[in-house]
């Protein structure tokens, strides 16, 4: 049901750095860096005194093993007051989002006014984990006093301990349903009857607008050229997006093979968002402070919600969270301008387009009457998705509410949506409204 | 006692007994805590002295006494070494034989107690600075323990103020840490950090500042048992084999005279004590140490480097306030332009710790700049000069920015952008709008006047010139260019951020050229003139080298590059008229695009850097001397050094008289520390004073009345004697009082 938030948030500004390849430019860069560098940005660019931060707030999936709270290390390094708090917050693939959204309800309820919100992932550094039972091997190694007793650890050990596992890839896979999460896509495209060609269709045209948005200089308003760690001499910074395929056709894409159920799957690694690194820094703030700051804000957050589904099925948590999220922000489809659904799967956002389009769907799932409406294609990932520039967990949520905001102000209609489906079994969405 | 009669006391000396508390912690233990109330920062002068000797009588004469503790009044404070003042003053090499013999002994007595005194333990307790005359107490004691504090910082530095460690430094240092250690000790003369101290066997312990006293007072009463580690065998196969040291004292002697040309004496004295050390009693040591001091500490290279000294120090004092309050670095700097110099001082200033703003128009100026920073600071992480941690925070410290956006908390904004005023005035306007009302602004011009930059600024008052050199990071030295307007906050600032990124102030006018570069115009320029009058290139640079320039003028012009020189030329000819007339012998190299080092070839070929080779005169030279310039009668080595520098004196007597800057020590501040004035000349107006003004007024005149001079325009102007330079000569006056 319509909600009225208590004190309105508000989007100050915020910035981005290109989505570079995993194991590509970004490879010997790490999360703490590469967020503060693009915080400090976001601060200066502003305008904003970083005195006036009351936390520090960073999404992020996988942080450095040295740096557990990377929301921390980041408000250090981004030159925020050693005494304002910082935090890292996790909810998956919505981990930027979360950081949002965590800054909102924050100021909602009258703890702060101004938060320097992140989301951050280097996937390259996702570390080699050394296996259980190596683990076990040089654990009891260290407790073993006598030198027999040493002897006999170590002649428990095994060639095949050395294999690593890959982190990864494990957190790739749910731990619940067992699937992988392109098994979880290939049961939607099953379900939904998404073929193999529509879903190569979508991934094409996601990569043609990308494209067009990076070489238009559209995206200027929200990238920042960025010089990673480890660039070599004579290195240039990265100025856009470096994952598109700027040739890719639908041939191409035809002859890859399903990558996660062979021989009958619809998932191909050219249909799928792509691994990258990359980094996003929002200012959340009270509409009273953006104001006393004399900043002009991007967007008012309307509504935000998180919707939990069968985990097996995670890649339709956009339409469960979406249809929460337009009751309790009073809107309808109709009302919203430009659309941002994450782009884990080709397969995965078609699957949400037909549900959205449901009244069985919505009757038996949503609880609501009717189906939540028809999605305008031209209205959906305007400037393409994680298919052409890649999904770096933690900073994802951050990047779509960005682009949801900028997108605000070029359309026509009051509304714009940010939402995206989330291993584990849930969905996030968030509802932004021009700033008065 | 001490017999102080006839010694110089520092002003306001306390009274007897005042500056050395004797205190009785347990049963068997003194400590001594040096506490001088009459110094902030205690110094081993007569009165201190005076203290500690009754101290240690004290003990002498206490049977019970088991253990010793030797501190400063805290963990971070001890004590700065002898009195640096004393020494200048004394010009008697019979009474500097006394202070040292008055240090010595006290130390001796103090190295008695332990070593006579079955199970005495004397144990220094050092944190913050202990150079010097305070580490060389501490080599007196069985052991030192010194604080794990950044404030550390334990060497001895003597001789880079023309002596060498005489209270038995030279002794003790080679007899616990060995020859080859304690010579790269005292020659270099650098200061280690509580760490590197004790890797490098310096001190015996590390602790914290907290556990300090108990942990000396421990190991002082053997509750902790301390074992300086041995040399083993090394001691006899090098310390005390005469061969060894003999080889030894004449590499170290080798590397000493090619870096000094046997300009300083006192680092040659030290290898020849330092060397035998290990074999000598440690009385004859001593005796040499003392015999050796006394005749340095009055020589023209020991006053020269310690009166260097004092105008180093006395220029931390710009950043004081009219109030007598320190003005502070700013913590947010912003600097525009990423050339070679404005990336290089976004650079430093990020390593100092300020979060940095550089601004450029060309996205791979900032690409290069980002990477030069990240290069220097791992190269520094690699030395481990720094530690990981301090490597990433430096490298956080930069930003870069491709919009003259984002500068709104700088407390600094320094303009390294194109020498065109119109594009400074807007590159300044646009910040001036963004930035907050204390905030400076300062322009690292070298040919505009500070004052056209300030005009139409909302805050003339806080615009200054701040004239770095190039290469930035390794020039000490920064001209803090005093517009009409600027106000004395923005000149205690600018001091604060130059002392902030480890460089040494100097005030100067707003007028061409300030200081550095007005001196080197007519310096430079009559290198040239004497290349192009056919002298021997590698005799102009050769002869500059042995006078004590770093590098000669020639050489210089390589590094500078020949567009930058011409330019800067130009420039000083339109605003100083004919005397400043430049040659016109640059043009055809400027012509074939040969600039120096940055094209690969000017005067010298220059090869890749990675090669490590060292550039070589060029061959072709002779093509470049043109037919029409006055020929040069044949010069002796001497004659190019005297013509080239005293063209510098008699544009210096010009500076002055025009207050270009405030006073003949700033002047000479500049020219060692801008130009790399040989150092143990004091500058180029102690050199000239050493001259006499009556004989530079004569030299002057000769020099005006050479053929090729006269025959050239500007020749006669430049070589004649300005009017404070005679009337110099008429009184028997100097540039520098006393």
């Amino acid at each position: 049901m319509k909600r009225t938030p208590s004190r309105p948030v508000v989007i100050l500004s915020g910035w981005r750095t290109p989505l570079a390849r995993s194991g590509g430019l970004y490879a010997r860069d790490d999360a703490g860096h590469m967020g503060a560098a693009i915080s400090r940005e976001t601060i200066a660019r502003a305008g904003v005194d970083p005195e006036e931060i009351d936390e520090v707030i960073v999404g992020c999936v996988g942080p450095p093993h040295d740096q557990a709270n990377v929301g921390r290390v980041i408000g250090l390094r981004a030159d925020v007051p050693v005494r304002v708090p910082g935090r890292t917050v996790a909810r998956n693939c919505a981990s930027g989002m979360e950081a949002i959204t965590s800054a909102a309800e924050a100021i909602e309820a009258g703890r702060g006014d101004l938060y320097l919100v992140a989301g951050v992932e280097v996937m390259s550094r996702f570390p080699l984990i050394v296996g259980d039972e190596m683990t076990r091997v040089f654990a009891r190694l260290n407790s073993a006093r006598s030198p027999m007793q040493k002897l006999a650890v170590i002649s428990s050990f095994r060639p095949r301990m050395l294999a690593p596992r890959i982190a990864l890839m494990e957190g790739l896979t749910d731990p619940i349903s067992g699937l992988i999460m392109g098994k979880t896509a290939e049961l939607l495209a099953r379900e939904w009857s998404i073929s193999r060609d529509d879903a190569d269709r979508y991934a094409l045209e996601s990569h043609r607008r990308a494209k067009i948005a990076r070489d238009s200089g559209l995206l200027k308003r929200e990238v920042v050229p960025y010089l990673p760690l480890g660039a070599k001499e004579g290195a240039h910074a990265l100025e856009g997006d470096d994952a598109i395929r700027d040739n890719q056709t639908l041939e191409q894409l035809g002859k890859l093979k399903p990558y996660f159920e062979k021989p009958d799957g619809r998932v191909t690694v050219g249909n799928s968002c792509g691994i990258t690194d990359g980094a996003c820094a929002l200012l959340v703030a009270s509409e009273d402070k953006a104001r006393a700051l004399g900043i002009t804000p991007l967007a008012r957050i309307r509504a935000w919600a998180y919707a939990g589904l069968d985990p097996a099925r995670m890649g339709l948590g956009p339409v469960y969270a979406t249809s929460k999220v337009l009751d309790e922000g009073g809107a309808t489809l109709d009302d919203i301008g430009s659309i941002e659904i994450n782009e884990a799967f080709a397969a995965q956002v078609l699957a949400c387009v037909k549900a959205f389009d449901s009244d069985t769907f919505a009757r038996e799932q949503l609880g609501r009457s009717s189906k939540i409406g028809a999605i305008d294609m031209a209205r959906l990932n305007k400037n393409g998705g994680a298919i052409a520039v890649g999904h770096p967990v933690g900073c994802t949520g951050a990047r779509l509410a960005l682009t949801a905001a900028h997108e605000l102000a070029k359309s026509d209609r009051p509304f714009a949506l940010a939402t995206l489906c989330i291993g584990g079994g849930q969905g996030g969405a968030m509802l932004l409204e021009r700033a008065s | 006692m001490i017999d102080v009669t006839g010694l110089p006391m520092p002003a306001g000396a306390p009274a007897p007994g005042t500056c050395v508390r004797v205190e009785q912690p347990e049963p068997g233990l003194v400590r001594i805590v040096l506490d001088p109330p009459h110094r902030k920062l205690p110094v081993l002068d007569l009165p201190l002295l005076r203290d500690l000797d009754v101290a240690i009588e004290k003990v002498e004469r206490d049977a019970t006494a088991k253990g010793l503790v030797i501190t400063g009044r805290d963990a971070r404070t001890f004590a700065a070494g002898a009195d640096i003042d004393a020494i200048a003053a004394l010009t008697d090499p019979a009474l500097v034989e006394r202070v040292v013999a008055i240090g010595q002994n006290l130390f001796q007595r103090i190295a008695a107690l332990s070593t006579t005194r079955e199970g005495f333990v004397s144990v220094a307790a050092i944190g913050g600075a202990a150079p010097g005359g305070a580490f060389e107490l501490g080599l007196a004691c069985s052991f030192i323990v010194a604080c794990d504090v950044k404030e550390t910082r334990i060497g001895l530095p003597e001789t880079q103020l023309g002596i060498l460690p005489g209270w038995g430094g030279s002794t003790r240092l080679p007899r616990r840490v060995g020859v080859p250690l304690a010579l790269e000790v005292i020659l270099t003369g650098r200061l280690f950090n509580a760490r590197e101290a004790r890797r490098k066997g310096l001190v015996d312990r590390t602790c914290f500042p907290e556990d300090l006293l108990r942990v000396a007072s421990n190991i002082a009463m053997k509750r902790e048992h301390l074992e300086r580690s041995s040399r083993g065998m090394s001691e006899w196969l090098v310390d005390k084999n005469p061969l060894a040291t003999a080889i030894i004292a004449s590499k170290a002697r080798e590397q000493v005279l090619a870096r000094t040309r046997g300009a300083y004496p006192a680092p040659l004295a030290a290898i020849d004590i330092v060397s035998h050390a290990p074999r000598r009693s440690i009385e004859n040591s001593l005796l040499a140490e003392r015999e050796a001091v006394s005749a340095l500490a009055v020589g023209p290279v020991c006053k020269n480097l310690i009166r260097i000294f004092g105008m180093s120090e006395a220029a931390k004092k710009l950043k004081l306030l009219p109030d007598g309050t320190a003005a502070v670095s700013p913590t947010h700097v912003g600097v525009l332009g990423a050339g070679v110099m404005g990336r290089a001082i976004a650079s430093l200033s990020a390593e100092r710790g300020a979060w940095t703003r550089l601004f450029d128009i060309a996205p791979a100026a900032l690409d290069v700049a980002l990477l030069e920073h990240r290069a220097d600071v791992d190269k520094s992480k690699k030395r481990r000069k720094i530690e990981r941690s301090e490597a990433d925070a430096a490298i956080d410290h930069l930003d870069v920015a491709r919009e003259l956006s984002g500068f709104a908390q700088c407390g600094i904004v320094v303009e390294a952008v194109a020498e065109r005023l119109d594009v400074k005035h807007k590159v300044f306007g646009d910040i001036a709008r963004q930035v907050h009302d204390g905030a400076i602004l300062a322009t690292n011009t070298s040919s505009l006047s500070v004052d056209a930059i300030a005009a139409g600024l909302p805050h003339p008052e806080r615009c200054a010139g701040l004239h770095f050199f190039n290469p930035v990071k390794r020039m000490p030295l920064v001209e803090i260019v005093r517009g009409k307007q600027t106000d004395a906050r923005t000149i205690a600032t600018c001091a604060a951020f130059a002392l902030a990124l480890g460089k040494t102030p100097v005030v100067v006018a707003d007028q061409a050229g300030f200081v550095v570069n007005r001196l080197l115009g007519p310096y430079l320029d009559e290198a040239l003139r004497l290349f192009a009058g056919g002298v021997d290139p590698a005799k102009i640079d050769h002869a500059l080298r042995e006078f004590g320039m770093p590098m000669g003028p020639l050489e210089l012009l390589d590094e500078v590059g020949f567009d930058i020189a011409q330019h800067a030329a130009k420039s000083l000819h339109a605003a100083y008229g004919e005397r400043m007339s430049p040659t016109t012998v640059l043009d055809a190299l400027i012509a074939q695009k040969r600039l120096g080092k940055k094209s690969g070839q000017g005067f010298y070929v220059h090869t890749d850097d990675k090669k490590k080779q060292k550039p070589r005169l060029a061959s072709d030279l002779a093509r470049f001397v043109p037919a029409d310039a006055p020929r040069v009668g044949p010069l002796e080595e001497k004659a190019i050094a005297e013509r080239t520098v005293l063209a510098m004196v008699a544009e210096a007597a010009r500076a002055l008289e025009d207050k270009a800057v405030g006073s003949a020590r700033e002047l000479d501040l500049a020219t060692v520390f801008g130009m790399g004035f040989p150092p143990f000349r004091g500058g180029l107006l102690v050199w000239a004073d050493t001259l006499g003004a009556a004989t530079i007024v004569a030299r002057l005149e000769a020099l005006a009345r050479e053929p090729d001079v006269a025959a050239r325009p500007g020749g006669k102007a430049r070589f004649d004697p300005p009017a404070s330079l005679r009337d110099m000569a008429r009184d028997g006056g100097t540039f520098h009082a006393g």
